[in-house]
């Protein structure tokens, strides 16, 4: 565990940003406090981002670029689309594309 | 984040309707094959940051509904053949971060619905032929960070669905030809591996790509008509290919916005470039071994050209005609002798221009009314005075010689520094309105390089 005034599951970090580095296999994500960002270790990210690990262990919290994406695996493949949103191939849709249906009565079009 | 370490029978029996359980970034060793019964709608299941040697394959077993797994950042090197084969609705698996030191061939092979799986941040050495048969739905492939030396020419048959292939920061050797099965790949990357040459027809089967990395390799070929019909490709990175003689053949490959070929034996290019390339915005052919230019009209958008570092005697009236969008213009390092006077005459957006170190005695100034840097140091025939009026944008100079500087600052007013000189100078403005402009240039007149042109050479 990191000294004792850091949060919990961070190696370094310092009063007016929080974390700087996590511990090995958690990721950083930086939250938004007025003009302040603020580290914080997590062993899965927010919704509307994905985790990237390197082998250095600096791995951070990246956000997805999929529009209408709660969930990604990685920048342009969405595991969770937005409520009412059809899911195909990792990206959102209003409908099915062309070809493509709804599978037993689920969200993804196969 | 807790410290729970074991997972007992029938934990979560109370919870038949739970659709996502997170227990990521425990100290889980152990999980009880009955633990996860019950739960026949759950959906996402988080596993990873915790301390499990093997995947629970008997805690598995009936999740049905299963669509996501994480068991990433944990420990696992082995996964069971049954791991997970109740698993019909899965589609996205995190293997990545444990002690894998194979693909764990026979556990995926009935995961017909998986569309992404992730395998990078282990210790495989091989893809076997054949590793990834029936993966028919797979999307994305990630099997970076790993030590895959070799891989079976057959890797990838059965992903017909494949658009992304990430095999970065591994220790490949030779080019992964096995992409000859993924029809669909939009995005490849093989940077930061040990291929030292890139074969001809390299992509013949990939047309759909739009993205190739494959920086940080020894790379020394380069086979002509390897990037040829990518007609999504939008952007071509080729440094140091050594060996490489032959400007890549882009016959279809007629989308790209930015070409860098740089570090070869290039020494000519072909003269209907821009025929393929019309929208073409950065052209980087620096540290090659050109001759000759042809001309770029077609090339209508193009912002920056470097050809830093070649062969180039002279340019000619159309080499760069109708290039009104070019702002950047790099010909240093060259041989250049001759500029033809309307040279530039269309380049109107032109702002950056680097000339130096070449063979100039004489520039011309027709078009150049936009340029706020130019670079004409170490052209040591080019003695003559530049007409400042012809460049009234101006604020940075570097010329041969000294003397020449003061066309540019008014060498009365000048306030040494030992490089270069700032000096505010006002400049009258036909409404009257006085505008300060800082103009550097250099060499800078000084006491030992007075502004005088003492006997047409400086002692």
């Amino acid at each position: 565990e990191g000294p004792p005034s850091c949060p919990k599951g961070c190696d370094r970090c310092s009063e007016y940003n929080g974390c700087i580095k996590c511990n090995p296999k958690l990721f950083i994500f930086l939250e938004r406090n007025d003009i302040r960002q603020i580290g914080v270790c997590l062993p899965s990210c927010p919704v509307g981002y994905f985790g990237m690990r390197n082998p250095e262990g600096n791995n951070r919290c990246t956000q997805c670029k999929i529009d209408n994406c709660e969930a990604c695996f990685s920048r342009n493949f969405c595991t969770k689309c937005k409520e009412g949103l059809y899911s195909h191939s990792g990206r959102c849709y209003v409908s099915c594309p062309p070809g493509k249906h709804t599978a037993n009565n689920t969200m993804d079009c196969d | 984040m807790n410290n729970i370490t074991e997972l007992p029978a029938y934990v979560f029996k109370k919870f038949p309707y739970l659709e996502e359980l997170r227990l990521a970034g425990n100290d889980l060793t152990f999980i009880h094959p009955d633990a996860l019964s019950g739960l026949h709608q759950l959906k996402v299941l988080m596993l990873q940051n915790n301390q499990l040697k093997s995947v629970p394959n008997a805690a598995l077993k009936n999740l049905h509904s299963l669509q996501s797994l994480r068991l990433d950042a944990n420990h696992i090197t082995t996964v069971p053949d049954d791991s997970f084969e109740g698993l019909q609705q899965l589609r996205h698996l995190w293997l990545d971060d444990n002690h894998l030191t194979e693909v764990p061939v026979s556990s995926l092979r009935h995961q017909s619905n998986l569309q992404a799986l992730t395998l990078a941040l282990n210790r495989i050495l091989y893809i076997p032929d054949n590793a990834f048969r029936n993966l028919t739905s797979l999307v994305v492939l990630h099997l970076h960070n790993n030590r895959i030396k070799e891989i079976g020419p057959n890797c990838f048959v059965g992903l017909v669905n494949l658009e992304t292939l990430d095999l970065n920061f591994n220790n490949l050797k030779e080019f992964p030809k096995a992409i000859e099965a993924l029809p669909k790949l939009k995005e490849l990357g093989f940077h930061s591996n040990d291929i030292a040459a890139i074969p001809e027809r390299a992509f013949h089967n990939n047309p759909m790509l739009r993205t190739i990395h494959f920086y940080d390799n020894p790379l020394s070929f380069v086979g002509a008509s390897a990037f040829q019909n990518l007609s999504d490709l939008r952007s071509l990175m080729l440094r140091g290919a050594s060996l490489m003689k032959d400007f890549p053949i882009l016959t279809w490959t007629n989308n790209l916005d930015s070409l860098t070929l740089s570090g070869t034996k290039i020494s000519s290019i072909p003269a209907d470039l821009c025929e393929d390339l019309k929208f073409l915005q950065t052209l980087d052919l620096s540290y090659n071994e050109v001759k000759q230019l042809p001309s770029f009209q077609g090339c209508s958008q193009l912002q920056e050209i470097s050809f830093q570092h070649n062969h180039i005697q002279q340019i000619d009236r159309d080499t760069f005609q109708d290039l009104s969008a070019l702002r950047l213009l790099d010909l240093s390092r060259n041989e250049i002798r001759v500029i033809h006077k309307d040279a530039f005459l269309s380049l109107t957006g032109l702002t950056n221009l680097d000339l130096s170190m070449n063979s100039l005695s004489v520039i011309p100034t027709t078009g150049l009314s936009a340029v706020i840097q130019l670079k004409l140091s170490g052209n040591p025939q080019m003695k003559n005075v530049l007409p400042a009026k012809n460049l009234p944008k101006l604020r940075s100079i570097s010329v041969p010689y000294a003397y020449q500087c003061c066309a540019f600052i008014g060498c009365d007013s000048v306030t040494r520094s030992a490089e270069q000189t700032d000096v505010k100078k006002s400049t009258g403005v036909e409404d009257g309105e006085q505008v300060s402009m800082i103009m550097h240039c250099s060499p800078s007149p000084g006491a030992f390089k007075p502004c005088e042109h003492l006997l047409g050479n400086w002692m």
